[in-house]
């Protein structure tokens, strides 16, 4: 009897893991639709293949995660799982230049290339990753365009609606974030120099 | 002393690069005039054109064919059994970039499309040759059967060139 009954609740156990499981298909949905837009955005935003695959894994198991007002699925999959992954690289990136600060610290030295020379722009790694750490310093509201619109190569219309902002609005933050990309780099040459 | 009108001016081009990239912007005289006398204007589109030459290197670099399947694993690998084991996931797991299909399909397209080429090129030539041999020949018979016509008389012509 009692044998019968176990057999009952592992049935009736199996029969809720395999529908909570088929709710969750659609993470591998989301993973197929958005995945290589995502790591072509990630490979952007850190240019580092294995900080790439660690912000992808992040990102995808907070959506697997994800539970807000009863609510197991984003109301919009593609604007989460965006601005998760810009957020968790943009996290990395900030993080990464913390240890190169303290590092550069504890050694008491300062970073080899001291003087800024107009033919730094044809170091081509050196301004890209002067561009990256502009980038982490930019308020969110313009990160997260720049972002979106720049490294992702999505339209307009595509980021506003993942930030929830008109497509004018975003025009405007993305040329206020080169504008304010172009200041910042500017004072990292002055300060370096 | 910076006059009003170079003030104008200046806001002006603030205002175009805000509106439009460098690339787009329109070349007018009195834009290039002022970018000439003004050196803020200059040092302030160099800045802007730097920003827009990183994003463009950013861009043009490339990650490796394999990194979106790598990047699929690993986040599959954090994912509940029942679904990492979904023949989905296993698609998922074996996807290639656009990349990476270009990169396969680039090695064999480029000597197929310079065959191609030659192979037009032969084709118009023949075709070409082939047509100017028939006109050639036409135009030749046409002569000489207008020749024995004028001479013999059309009787004839038409007897000796209809056999």
């Amino acid at each position: 009897m009692s044998t019968s009954a176990a057999n009952i609740r592992l049935c009736l156990d199996l029969a809720f893991t395999q529908s909570v499981d088929e709710s969750r298909r659609w993470i591998l949905s989301a993973m197929d639709r958005h995945g290589p837009g995502m790591v072509t955005m990630l490979w952007r935003i850190l240019g580092n293949e294995h900080d790439v695959c660690d912000a992808y894994q992040q990102t995808f198991l907070n959506l697997a995660h994800y539970q807000q007002a009863g609510k197991v699925r984003p109301k919009n999959v593609q604007a989460y799982v965006f601005r998760t992954a810009a957020n968790t690289a943009i996290s990395i990136l900030r993080r990464k230049q913390r240890r190169r600060q303290h590092l550069d610290t504890m050694a008491e030295t300062k970073p080899l290339q001291q003087d800024v020379e107009p033919c730094d722009d044809l170091d081509a790694k050196l301004l890209q990753d002067k561009l990256r750490a502009a980038i982490a310093k930019l308020p969110n509201y313009l990160r997260d365009v720049v972002v979106l619109r720049d490294l992702a190569e999505l339209s307009y219309e595509q980021v506003s609606n993942i930030l929830g902002i008109s497509a004018a609005t975003a025009r405007v933050y993305r040329s206020k974030a080169i504008t304010l990309l172009a200041a910042i780099m500017a004072a990292r040459s002055k300060v370096t120099e | 002393m910076i006059s009003s009108r170079m003030k104008k001016q200046c806001k002006k081009l603030r205002a175009s690069l805000v509106k439009k990239t460098i690339g787009k912007l329109s070349s007018t005289l009195w834009l290039q005039n002022h970018i000439a006398a003004c050196p803020r204007c200059r040092m302030r589109i160099a800045r802007v054109a730097r920003v827009d030459f990183a994003l463009t290197l950013l861009k043009s670099q490339p990650h490796s064919s394999d990194l979106p399947a790598r990047a699929n694993i690993s986040a599959i690998n954090v994912l509940k059994h029942s679904l990492r084991e979904s023949p989905k996931a296993d698609k998922l797991r074996q996807i290639e970039s656009a990349g990476a299909w270009r990169q396969k399909c680039g090695a064999h397209i480029i000597p197929l499309a310079k065959t191609a080429a030659c192979l037009a090129v032969i084709l118009i030539i023949k075709l070409g040759v082939l047509s100017s041999m028939d006109n050639f020949c036409k135009q030749g018979s046409s002569a000489v059967e207008h020749y024995y016509a004028r001479h013999l008389g059309q009787e004839y012509a038409d007897e000796i060139f209809s056999a």
